[in-house]
């Protein structure tokens, strides 16, 4: 019997070796993550300013009604309010988020869940505010929902009570935006992140340079580019680039000439580097190779993404925060105007927006 | 998105792994579908076996797994809307049954369906996706003969190499020798040993290896298949459930077993397919690319 079966395999390899593969990249074409998440420069903007001119609008009639309805105010009130109760621009929508999103990963960090959760998690966040806005969202308190819903969905069971707990907020919470998400998201869940790539990419590395370089230095490579990828998924480059060229993008910034060494031997990378100017050229040698110098220039483009990434201090967070709950409540513009009055008529300092912010903030 | 007011609910089809299954019509466009309906939690919001068969459906798109076409959320339930098919394997099968005799499928049937089955594993596995729960229950037929995986409702997508998994999974008529020995590291494989066991009952009518246990359902499969050795299987004994103590059978001639089942020819290509995809050993067992390119289905690749 096992010498039949023997044969049968054995057999079957070469047929199947022989039919037509399937290459990952047209696995990653249908994937939900190419089909709906992927999107140019242009459309990106787009659906952001979409998203921030929506709620302007309704923001600015919220803000009609409210003047209607307070005809005996002031002028110093008026130009407080004028300047004070504006809603946020698409770039401090951006920066917000960006804030919360980094936050993400260090809270995921801190209640010691896999790097692939916290990815994803990360991943739900952003794409939760492509089609909502910050201001009808606090970030806030989609942050923990974000996080929960992406160990449910990368399979790390957590129950919501202890997450809850670990996360210091309360079930409700937590769950409250649930449905939303899910439904912002359009139902799609799966996230692929560059860090299995980067694993492919290791891997094929000591293969392809095999005895040329160090294993314990290679370690040190992977550890940094594992902590570049986090920081990656904080930027646009997830939306414009596929995985591999991602983590080829951070291979590339990490060691740049062991990179141009492995796409040598890999992909036939041409690298003219005795030309008197300094100035690289590249060939292609086989025509059915992947386009090596096309590859060199999409990595570079995408290198240049992530290297724009956009880190907003806490201040920026603080004063984003207030611009919101200004804009959405004038009353409370009124009613610091007429605090800082009595302060100063009182000969005291006035109050910095901070104590502000805190109050709304609890 | 759909709302709930577009379907009409209709009979109750069936309880799924976490939900209840009704016959839905779309009102607007006259079509039958399949309404899974999921109690929303409130403890624990959405289900996350909802929440997973969401995510993967959503990926799969194939002629051979049921299609998702949309969610709906209402007051305190998850309705996942998905195509609607006539019935599944396991009634087909017990409607075939005279009395209390099963009957199996004529060959060009089971053929059939066994390379649609095979069709939407592999799509599954190219996909870094493993269903782990093929079982005729899960395997959704129409009118047209047409074969879908159903109820992802375990499914999980899988990096390299799978290694976290309990063994309670697949039911276990349908499960895995390395599975059941408690291997933590399978992967492909374990669909694959499903497969070979739907096929075999396909052929007869009856399940391959009836088991009412672990232990029953590894005897069952080493009494058949012979018991594996460390030479058939090298690492078999580094398995956490490894009984060094099985008692030794030798290979039955499964080809003979089956044949006395049915009247349908058993030919020796079939017998061949049948080993590959029941190896005791999931290294030696085909991957559903190569079961597909078996001599066997020669018929729909030439």
């Amino acid at each position: 019997m096992s010498k039949t079966v023997q044969r049968s395999i054995s057999g079957q390899k070469d047929s199947a070796a022989s039919s037509i593969r399937i290459t990952d990249d047209d696995l990653y074409r249908h994937s939900t993550q190419y089909r709906f998440w992927s999107f140019t420069p242009e459309r990106l903007a787009q659906i952001r300013s979409d998203v921030n001119a929506r709620v302007t609008t309704k923001t600015q009639l919220d803000m009609k009604v409210f003047l209607e309805s307070h005809p005996n105010l002031t002028q110093d009130e008026l130009a407080a309010i004028k300047v004070k109760a504006v809603p946020v621009s698409p770039h401090e929508e951006l920066l917000l988020v960006n804030y919360f999103a980094r936050m993400i990963l260090s809270f995921a960090g801190k209640m010691n869940l896999p790097t692939e959760v916290a990815a994803t998690a990360v991943s739900f966040f952003r794409k939760f505010f492509l089609s909502n806005s910050v201001m009808e969202f606090p970030p806030k308190e989609v942050f923990h929902t974000t996080l929960f819903f992406a160990c449910k969905s990368e399979n790390y069971f957590m129950g919501v009570e202890s997450f809850a707990k670990k996360a210091k907020t309360s079930a409700d919470a937590v769950l409250k935006h649930e449905f939303k998400l899910l439904e912002s998201l359009n139902f799609t869940l799966m996230n692929h992140h560059p860090y299995k790539a980067l694993h492919g990419f290791f891997l094929d590395i000591q293969n392809v340079l095999s005895g040329k370089v160090d294993m314990k230095y290679m370690g040190q490579v992977y550890t940094n580019c594992k902590k570049s990828i986090s920081d990656a998924l904080l930027t646009d480059a997830i939306y414009f680039y596929t995985p591999p060229q991602i983590t080829l993008a951070i291979l590339l910034t990490e060691d740049e000439a062991l990179m141009m060494r492995y796409m040598q031997l890999k992909f036939n990378l041409n690298v003219d580097t005795s030309s008197a100017n300094g100035q690289k050229e590249f060939k292609q040698e086989d025509p059915s190779a992947i386009n090596a110098e096309r590859l060199l220039e999409i990595i570079k483009s995408c290198q240049a993404v992530i290297e724009e990434k956009i880190i907003p201090a806490k201040d920026d967070a603080v004063k984003i925060t207030a611009k919101i709950h200004y804009s959405q409540n004038p009353i409370s513009v009124i009613d610091r105007l007429k605090r800082q009055r009595e302060a100063s008529s009182e000969a005291a300092t006035p109050t910095p927006s901070e104590s502000e912010v805190k109050r709304q903030k609890t | 998105m759909a709302s709930s007011s577009q379907f009409k609910q209709l009979e109750k089809l069936g309880n799924g792994t976490y939900a209840t299954v009704y016959k839905g019509l779309n009102k607007t466009t006259g079509v039958y579908v399949a309404l899974k309906e999921v109690k929303l939690d409130s403890e624990e919001g959405t289900p996350s076996t909802a929440v997973r068969e969401i995510s993967l459906m959503k990926e799969l798109k194939h002629e051979n797994i049921v299609r998702l076409y949309d969610v709906i959320h209402t007051e305190n339930k998850l309705t996942l809307v998905f195509e609607f098919m006539d019935n599944d394997l396991k009634k087909y099968m017990d409607s075939r049954m005279v009395g209390n005799t099963p009957y199996g499928f004529e060959m060009s049937l089971v053929k059939y369906f066994e390379w649609q089955l095979l069709q939407g594993v592999a799509f599954c596995h190219e996909n870094r996706i493993l269903h782990r729960d093929l079982k005729p229950q899960n395997l959704l037929i129409n009118n047209k003969g047409q074969l879908k995986l159903g109820d992802f409702g375990l499914a999980r997508a899988f990096g390299i190499p799978v290694n976290t998994f309990s063994s309670e999974v697949v039911t276990l008529w349908y499960r895995a020798p390395d599975v059941l020995m408690g291997s933590r590291t399978y992967s492909t494989s374990i669909d694959i040993w499903s497969c070979g066991c739907i096929l075999a009952e396909m052929i007869t009518g009856r399940p391959l290896f009836p088991g009412t246990n672990d232990e029953e359902q590894l005897k069952l499969i080493f009494e058949t298949m012979g018991t594996p050795t460390e030479r058939t299987w090298p690492e078999i004994s580094t398995l956490p459930k490894y009984n060094p103590q099985l008692p030794q059978h030798l290979p039955q001639d499964l080809g003979a077993l089956l044949q006395s089942q049915t009247r349908e020819k058993i030919d020796s290509t079939l017998v061949d397919l049948l080993y590959g995809l029941l190896q005791p050993n999931p290294e030696r067992r085909l991957s559903a690319k190569q079961a597909l390119n078996h001599p066997w289905f020669a018929e729909y690749y030439q």
